[in-house]
């Protein structure tokens, strides 16, 4: 999706963030939104985080291996998916200038 | 010494220094101290007896010291509860136990509504606001804070009282719950102050949940070397950058937890961006550690040692294995030796020892074992057992269940439980009381449930079900159902439909032939 271009928006990130909790993480009558806090431990548990992780990396083709794991980043969707976005930009610009 | 009695000998001492740190919020020794007392004065005039229960539900947070603390200088069994446990779990365990008192907070206000219309052993709520419309006496913790003070409360508490009651999941559904006494208790924290020789500069981590014997090597040696625990919170322990950042920064010098947390710390911690030379022991304990893993980990924190310890919630440690560096490293990791205050022997069926290397059930005797199970004397008859010994007299053996040999070094090898208790992320789980939950379903005629490792090097937890013919079968129904009914832990990560389950020639289900078939590709369904 990022390399052919078509960047997704914040906005559409959140969509597919939330579809996928609520399809696989989350049980039928639990429902949140963007600004719900994702680390009170009632929404997911550490191994809830791993397979989101391995669901962004797959979907918007970006690496969570490195120094994302951080409380900053996974707040609630709203700031995940600001996150998502900054790092596949961060991923197109550095395929054109290599070390940055 | 009892347990209680050595917070207030730490704040007699040094009451300024911390006891306890949570989300950048220190507790001093003196303020735990004064609080605990305070909940004591509080326990003790709304009527706990000595002997009696009271029961803890708290999310992590400050005020889980000062409630364990302050139960035991009341006098009475601390019990503590996974606030994670459903309202159900939570009031088996109160009614099991009896316990007379409540000790919560807001946010758990739903639950100990529910366990209180349940439970009416029941008497007072603390940590709660009083509301209007309801008849059972709370006490706000501010009522705590009103009654805080330096004297502990005069209780007849001896050595052989019982201190608290840990709960694992039973394979009926029923929590087992297992009693101890301050001595049990005692000579673990004795041995492992000793052994890993804490003081007070040291700070331990706390990973675990406050219910389980993790937390009492992070609270109660704490408190016996008058160091710091240092309380994870949830958000932290879910983001293994943030983690290794607060280890950095409350520098965290001893840690203990399974090894999966281990795992995604070294995975996705960013530790070499961290400076954890503060780090001295690494203990880990309750599952295989990866070996390829443990050798990553081990390389990232070169200066610490690591330790391998072996035990179960019914006798705290009893065997330890210290690693070496580096090359000298052979996998698998042996359970050890036994520690100074335990006897460790390999046993047949009719409990005689083996021959030196044959594989046998293990036993253990020592004064880190519990008192029993509470309220199951069957349970109780068959695993302490009797043996003879010298001038007529007899010891009692804890039946671990665990099959193990000594090795030719002199080191106990683990080989295999005994029965159907896995070990899932750490968490003890008997897979009949999942196939049980699942069969209280009305969709469900047929369950099965076994392990299969899983990527993180743990194992995982799989259902087979055969649904009722009249039923409309949905998986996700399912499993919010069961939510109702076990902990998150016992949740099985896939339920598979089948038409019939494999089963043996006597009739019982071929949990072999099960996960021979899930393995096959285009068997597993999710």
């Amino acid at each position: 999706m990022t390399r052919a271009g078509l960047r997704p928006t914040a906005q559409q990130v959140e969509a597919r963030i939330l579809e996928y909790l609520q399809s696989e993480l989350l049980s039928p009558e639990v429902t949140i939104g963007r600004d719900d806090d994702l680390l009170s431990g009632e929404v997911l548990d550490s191994i809830g985080v791993i397979r989101l992780a391995a669901f962004l990396e797959k979907e918007f083709g970006i690496d969570m291996q490195s120094a994302g794991f951080v409380v900053e980043n996974f707040q609630s969707v709203g700031v995940l998916a600001r996150y998502v976005v900054n790092s596949a930009r961060g991923l197109d610009s550095t395929q054109g200038v290599p070390g940055s | 010494m009892l347990l209680h009695q050595m917070v207030d000998q730490a704040a007699l001492h040094h009451p300024e220094s911390p006891a306890a740190r949570c989300d950048g919020e220190t507790l001093t020794y003196g303020q735990l101290a004064r609080r605990a007392n305070g909940l004591a004065r509080l326990l003790l005039e709304t009527g706990v007896q000595r002997r009696g229960r009271v029961a803890v539900l708290l999310s992590k947070g400050l005020n889980v010291p000062v409630s364990f603390y302050g139960v035991m200088a009341a006098g009475a069994s601390l019990v503590p509860i996974d606030p994670r446990s459903p309202a159900a779990t939570v009031a088996r365990i109160v009614r099991s136990t009896g316990a007379t008192h409540i000790v919560s907070e807001r946010g758990k206000r739903e639950t100990v509504a529910k366990v209180v219309r349940e439970c009416p052993t029941v008497a007072h709520v603390v940590g709660l606001e009083a509301e209007e419309d309801e008849t059972l006496p709370c006490h706000p913790w501010t009522a705590v804070e009103e009654l805080a003070t330096d004297r502990q409360p005069e209780v007849a508490v001896i050595d052989l009282d019982p201190s608290y009651i840990l709960h694992t999941s039973g394979s009926t559904g029923i929590p087992k719950l297992i009693q101890h006494t301050h001595r049990s208790a005692m000579s673990f924290l004795d041995w492992a102050v000793s052994e890993y020789s804490l003081t007070r500069d040291d700070r331990l981590s706390n990973h675990s949940s406050h219910h389980t014997c993790f937390a009492t090597f992070d609270y109660y040696a704490a408190g016996r070397a008058g160091a710091t625990t240092i309380i994870l919170t949830p958000a932290v322990m879910m983001m293994p950058g943030s983690l290794s950042s607060l280890m950095e920064k409350e520098g965290i010098s001893v840690w203990y937890s399974v090894p999966t947390a281990l795992v995604q710390l070294s995975l996705r911690g960013d530790l070499e961006a961290r400076d954890l030379s503060a780090l001295r022991w690494v203990l880990f304990a309750g599952e295989t550690f990866p070996e390829k893993h443990l050798r990553r980990l081990m390389a990232q924190l070169p200066e610490a040692r690591f330790s391998h310890v072996y035990g179960s919630t019914e006798v705290n440690v009893c065997a330890y294995f210290q690693l070496p560096t580096g090359s000298d490293l052979d996998f698998p990791l042996p359970i050890g030796k036994a520690c100074s205050n335990s006897v460790l022997e390999v046993a047949d069926s009719d409990l005689e020892p083996v021959a030196s290397g044959e594989v046998g059930e293990l036993l253990v005797r020592g004064s880190t074992v519990m008192s029993g199970y509470w309220g199951d004397a069957e349970r109780n008859r068959e695993v302490l057992i009797r043996r003879p010994a010298a001038g007529g007299l007899e010891e009692v053996y804890y039946r671990t269940g665990d099959r193990a040999r000594v090795r030719s070094d002199g080191n106990l090898a683990f080989v295999a439980r005994s029965d159907l208790q896995v070990k899932v992320r750490g968490h003890r789980v008997e897979l009949e009381e999942i196939e049980a939950a699942l069969l209280s379903l009305a969709a469900v005629e047929e369950a099965a449930v076994f392990t299969v490792p899983d990527s993180e090097g743990s194992s995982a937890i799989q259902a087979v079900v055969v649904a009722a013919k009249s039923a409309d079968w949905s998986r996700q129904k399912a499993l919010s159902s069961l939510k109702e009914l076990l902990p998150p832990y016992c949740l099985p990560a896939s339920i598979s439909q089948v038409d019939s389950l494999p089963r043996t020639p006597t009739g019982k289900v071929d949990r072999n032939a099960l996960r021979d078939r899930l393995q096959e590709p285009g068997e597993l369904l999710r």
